[in-house]
């Protein structure tokens, strides 16, 4: 069988007739009538994505600047101008993507998994490309401080993008979290890149990479729970009435 | 295949506020969605109830809809979101879960209910779940590739392989029932 004879047979089966009491349909004209107001479209999507841009720059600027930027100091130009347009790519890429969870119907180009392990990557190879110190002092103490200040300015980062776009709405609240998580991220990883003057190549490549996926899971967990925590309140109060 | 040429205007006049443009696009989009759900929870009931919620729903975030952005992909994501929703309370509670069996019940034993299970539910019966709502939105509303992937969040080469694989599944099927037909027509 061919697929124009699939396609046949399915475009007949879907031209069944779609019968619907009109009353049903006048019942959701009634209920809609008391709160149909004008409503202000949001903003366009590139707009949305700088305001994420900045609140990233931003925290990690802020973090640093409270911190210092002692790893900004220590590194030497092809460093600096590899390690911050990399990082201000991704940073649109997560935002772009962010904004399009947040818009019904909106069309994404990468799945906000793939942007995670895209990142992630992208990160590894610059990194593993720049820093040849294969030296490991103090590898667990200084990785968890680094991963810990990285985490925490991850949180802030993706709780004022979320503040941003909290007109929007996401049909995947697990999707926009991960995408969050990961803009958050690659926000705490911005202020380590500022601030740690530790160059060594198991330090940068296992820890200050780890805040970008840790970030994105947390996102998502946090999204699922409260999609669960909602649920289940809601689910409550059924049984109630 | 329908005409959605005017969902677009439609729906900018429904965000100024226009009821009779929040009309029209009841009666427009209301009967597909309608299907959407009959396709899934076969009750007429409940797919009464959740056509409300969705309509509620999107009244809510009309703001979300962006101007000169195709409107159905818009209209059917908070579908299916409504949808998953309900799927999953349905889940999550014992209540919920006796409920629909009781519902199940009622459905089988009122035959109008059940009498929606036309031609096309029975074709897609053998594919997954992701695979049947794919054919639906392009079969029954007439979408693209692009605004499939634009209503269920994906991308349009996910999209292309659930449609591939759907093709192959029901290849399959359809060939293996027309051999077994030509085998009995060869034996009567």
């Amino acid at each position: 069988m061919k697929d124009q004879e699939i396609d046949g047979v399915l475009d007949n089966a879907g031209r069944a007739p779609q019968d619907l009491a009109p009353e049903v349909l006048q019942r959701l004209a009634d209920s809609i009538k008391p709160t149909l107001r004008p409503v202000r479209p949001l903003p366009p999507p590139w707009v949305m994505t700088c305001g994420l841009l900045l609140i990233s720059a931003a925290v990690s600027l802020a973090g640093a600047a409270h911190a210092g930027f002692f790893g900004f100091e220590k590194m030497d130009i092809l460093e600096r101008l590899l390690i911050f347009p990399a990082l201000a790519i991704l940073v649109w890429m997560a935002g772009s993507e962010f904004v399009h969870a947040m818009i019904p119907g909106s069309l994404r180009r990468i799945s906000s998994g793939a942007l995670l392990g895209f990142g992630t990557t992208a990160l590894l190879i610059v990194f593993a490309f720049l820093f040849r110190d294969y030296r490991i002092d103090h590898f667990f103490s200084a990785g968890i401080a680094c991963l810990l200040v990285g985490f925490l300015h991850a949180i802030p980062a993706a709780l004022l993008s979320w503040l941003l776009l909290r007109r929007g709405f996401a049909v995947n609240s697990v999707s926009a979290g991960l995408a969050a998580g990961t803009l958050g991220g690659l926000a705490g990883v911005g202020m380590l890149e500022l601030h740690c003057p530790n160059f060594q190549a198991a330090h940068v490549l296992a820890w200050h990479v780890a805040v970008v996926p840790i970030s994105g899971a947390a996102g998502a967990l946090a999204a699922w729970t409260l999609r669960f925590w909602a649920g289940s309140r809601r689910q409550a109060r059924i049984s109630l009435k | 295949m329908h005409p959605v040429s005017n969902l677009e205007n439609l729906m900018t006049r429904y965000q100024q506020g226009d009821y009779g443009a929040a009309t029209d696009l009841i009666e427009q989009i209301g009967p597909r969605l309608h299907r959407f759900f009959l396709a899934q929870f076969q009750s007429r009931t409940d797919a009464d109830d959740l056509l409300q919620e969705t309509w509620l729903r999107i009244h809510k975030v009309r703001h979300t809809y962006r101007s000169g952005e195709p409107a159905l992909p818009w209209f059917y994501a908070i579908a299916r979101h409504v949808r998953v929703d309900h799927y999953r309370k349905s889940i999550w509670t014992t209540i919920g879960k006796r409920q629909l069996e009781a519902m199940t019940k009622e459905v089988a034993a009122d035959p109008r209910e059940s009498d929606h299970a036309d031609g096309l539910d029975a074709l897609l019966a053998p594919l997954s779940e992701s695979q049947r709502e794919v054919i639906e939105m392009m079969k029954v509303a007439g979408m693209s590739l692009e605004e499939v992937a634009r209503a269920t969040s994906s991308t349009v080469g996910s999209v292309k392989q659930k449609v591939h694989r759907a093709y192959k599944k029901l290849r399959g099927t359809m060939n293996a029932a027309g051999l077994k037909t030509g085998q009995s027509e060869e034996l009567s």
